[in-house]
């Protein structure tokens, strides 16, 4: 520890370098961060453990093609089931397709039923029952109406293009809830347009009494529709969401491999700025160990200068990261890709994997330089002019 | 004769370039009294430096054997020979060899930090030895912000930090001019006399090495001469010994 003032010192000689490799780690930290986060959101479960207890039962084919409204009472019957919720894409458009105005849209059969399916999302303005009863009105996350400045009792025009209806919705309630971007109306709202939907729903979410029926009823219910004209498919949330993510192709990997690859930039740079500072110190060195200084100290000199500034350079990263996430969080939310920022937070873990990158670009950087500056002989190193 | 601080008994130093053998030191034997003031003096590659970092143990010799004191530095471990260093050699360079991030005070300090001294002692330690180079005033000073002599002495106040028993200077007035190369020879009369350091100084310059007691000149990696102050006061005096050992 006596030791540590002279690493300090050693770190800051040469400013401009020392604060060039401090950025060209600090930046790429942050990226990674962002990147594991976005990859982390991917498996994360917004709904807190509450999604283990929803299935959502859809068409075998494609969630494309449609269901028969009338399943509802037969599912409603199996055991272990305690809601059923009919739900469908409206999709459509809100003012123009531009991004800005893109966010989810559905209609629901079931209004009444949806915050018992949905029961991590809370009303916070207006009221549940204000919403139920209002065949005009709209459900609408809290976000959506911070991002549109709305106010409740304002109509909101959709213009619908899979269903080419223009629907003038009332907002009648509010919900807060992990992910707050999405608007939900009734359905009868689409069928009194356009009569031949009705019927017809775009899938079900089941809300199940126990893990055991979260696990049975798939099964036991696609079993019940197999050779209906309508067959389904049954999942969990967590599978359903899944399956959305393999749309993508293999993101993970993607995403993983070009961390690898920034960490591996990270290191090079790392070792460059050691390998040149050891080199310039030869002479120092063999002064040190002179005067007593034995490898193992050199070694530790050497190789903390070296984790000292991956750290200063991961820590910074980290915390520029841990600054910028609400806005990072927040432009991900207003953006097409609103629903994934529900499953965005500060992940521990991820901040975990920051530090241990640090770390390791820290050590494997300056191994090399320090084992050559503890290796080389006094008298070799007393040789070197400079 | 004084008890001897330095025996070096047919020492040998070989390097290796490539296939070819390179004798630096052949054979040598010499005994350094505690409390000398040795100069070594002889052509370039006549083996002076190489002596020099085989007495304060920085390299070892291919054969023979050295004592420091009680130690037998040529057989000591890489670890032993290093703690052996910080405690009983003092070493001063020609290019002084300061850390230049460090001030003046951090420098003498350093080898004060492999000691088990409180952070107050070492205070009182580096204190002193500025003290004793009259650097008191200099001690938040930066290497760049102090002149070569200067520099020099904060080397010094450094070798003698840890209050070795043996000082060694390779050239310490070489790279400096001839004021300042006088304050530091004066410096190291007065580490002798008043102290009791003993010295060993590498030198090619005749003036510095009129300042020793001994002058022992190398040629070739072997002894050529050994001449006292003593001795040569009766005949043509050191000084004349070492123009003469200097070729003049």
């Amino acid at each position: 520890m006596k030791l540590l003032p002279l690493v300090f010192k050693n770190l800051f000689r040469k400013k401009t370098r020392s604060l060039l490799t401090i950025g060209s780690i600090l930046l790429p930290l942050f990226v990674i961060c962002i990147l594991g986060t976005m990859l982390r959101a991917l498996d994360s479960d917004p709904s807190n453990g509450k999604g283990m207890y929803r299935l959502i039962v859809r068409h075998k084919v494609s969630i494309t093609n449609w269901l028969p409204a009338a399943y509802d009472p037969k599912i409603r019957q199996l055991p272990g089931v305690v809601e059923v919720l009919r739900m469908n894409w409206f999709g459509g458009s809100y003012v123009d397709q531009s991004a800005r105005n893109q966010f989810a849209r559905f209609s629901t059969s079931d209004a009444d039923r949806f915050l018992k399916v949905f029961d991590e999302a809370t009303v916070v303005e207006g009221s549940e029952k204000e919403w139920v009863d209002d065949r005009s009105g709209l459900l609408v996350g809290r976000l959506l109406m911070k991002k549109y400045g709305w106010k409740l009792g304002q109509k909101v025009t959709l213009k619908g293009d899979i269903y080419p209806v223009t629907l003038e919705l009332t907002i009648r309630a509010v919900f807060e809830a992990p992910d707050e971007t999405g608007v939900y109306f009734h359905h009868e709202a689409i069928e009194e347009a356009l009569p031949r939907v009705k019927g017809f729903v775009g899938w079900y979410w089941i809300k199940t009494a126990s893990l055991e029926a979260t696990e049975r009823i798939p099964a036991q219910l696609d079993a019940m529709f197999e050779n209906s004209s309508f067959p389904t498919k049954t999942e969990t949330e967590k599978e359903f969401q899944n399956g959305w993510v393999s749309m993508l192709g293999n993101v993970k990997l993607l995403v993983t491999s070009i961390c690898t690859i920034i960490v591996f930039v990270i290191l090079l740079i790392a070792a460059n700025t050691m390998a040149m500072a050891a080199r310039e110190r030869v002479t120092e060195i063999a002064v040190l160990r002179t005067l007593g200084f034995r490898k193992r100290q050199i070694l530790g000199l050497v190789l903390g200068e070296s984790l000292l500034l991956s750290l200063f350079g991961g820590v910074l990263g980290v915390a520029l990261y841990a600054l910028l996430f609400p806005g990072f969080r927040e432009a991900v939310a207003n953006s097409p890709m609103g629903g994934f920022a529900a499953g965005m937070k500060l992940f521990p873990e991820i901040l975990a994997v920051a530090f241990a990158v640090t770390v390791f670009v820290g050590l494997v950087a300056g191994l090399a330089p320090a084992v050559r500056s503890a290796q080389r002989s006094i008298t070799d190193g007393l040789r070197q002019v400079g | 004769m004084g008890k001897p601080l330095i025996r070096i008994e047919n020492v040998v130093k070989q390097y290796t370039r490539d296939t070819q053998v390179l004798t630096v030191l052949d054979g040598l034997s010499l005994e350094v009294e505690e409390g000398d003031f040795v100069a070594l003096m002889g052509p370039s590659g006549s083996g002076k430096t190489t002596l020099l970092n085989l007495v304060a143990g920085i390299d070892r010799p291919t054969s023979g054997t050295i004592h420091v004191g009680d130690a037998e530095v040529s057989s000591m471990s890489e670890g032993a020979l290093a703690r052996w260093r910080s405690q009983h050699v003092g070493f001063i360079f020609q290019l002084y060899n300061l850390v230049p991030v460090l001030t003046a005070f951090e420098n003498v300090e350093l080898p004060l930090l492999l000691t088990r001294l409180s952070k107050a002692d070492r205070r009182r330690q580096v204190e002193t030895a500025l003290g004793v180079v009259g650097l008191s005033d200099r001690m938040d000073h930066y290497p760049r912000q102090l002149s070569g002599g200067q520099e020099q002495r904060v080397a010094i106040a450094r070798a003698i930090a840890t209050d070795p028993t043996l000082l060694v200077a390779d050239e310490p007035t070489g790279d400096l001019d001839a004021r300042s190369g006088e304050e530091i020879l004066v410096l190291l009369e007065r580490l002798n006399h008043e102290f009791g350091k003993t010295v060993v100084m590498v030198t090619h310059d005749p003036k510095a090495a009129a300042r020793a007691h001994r002058l022992v000149h190398l040629d070739k990696g072997v002894l050529k001469e050994d001449v006292r102050a003593k001795e040569a006061a009766g005949s043509i005096g050191l000084a004349a010994a070492v123009e003469v050992s200097a070729g003049k």
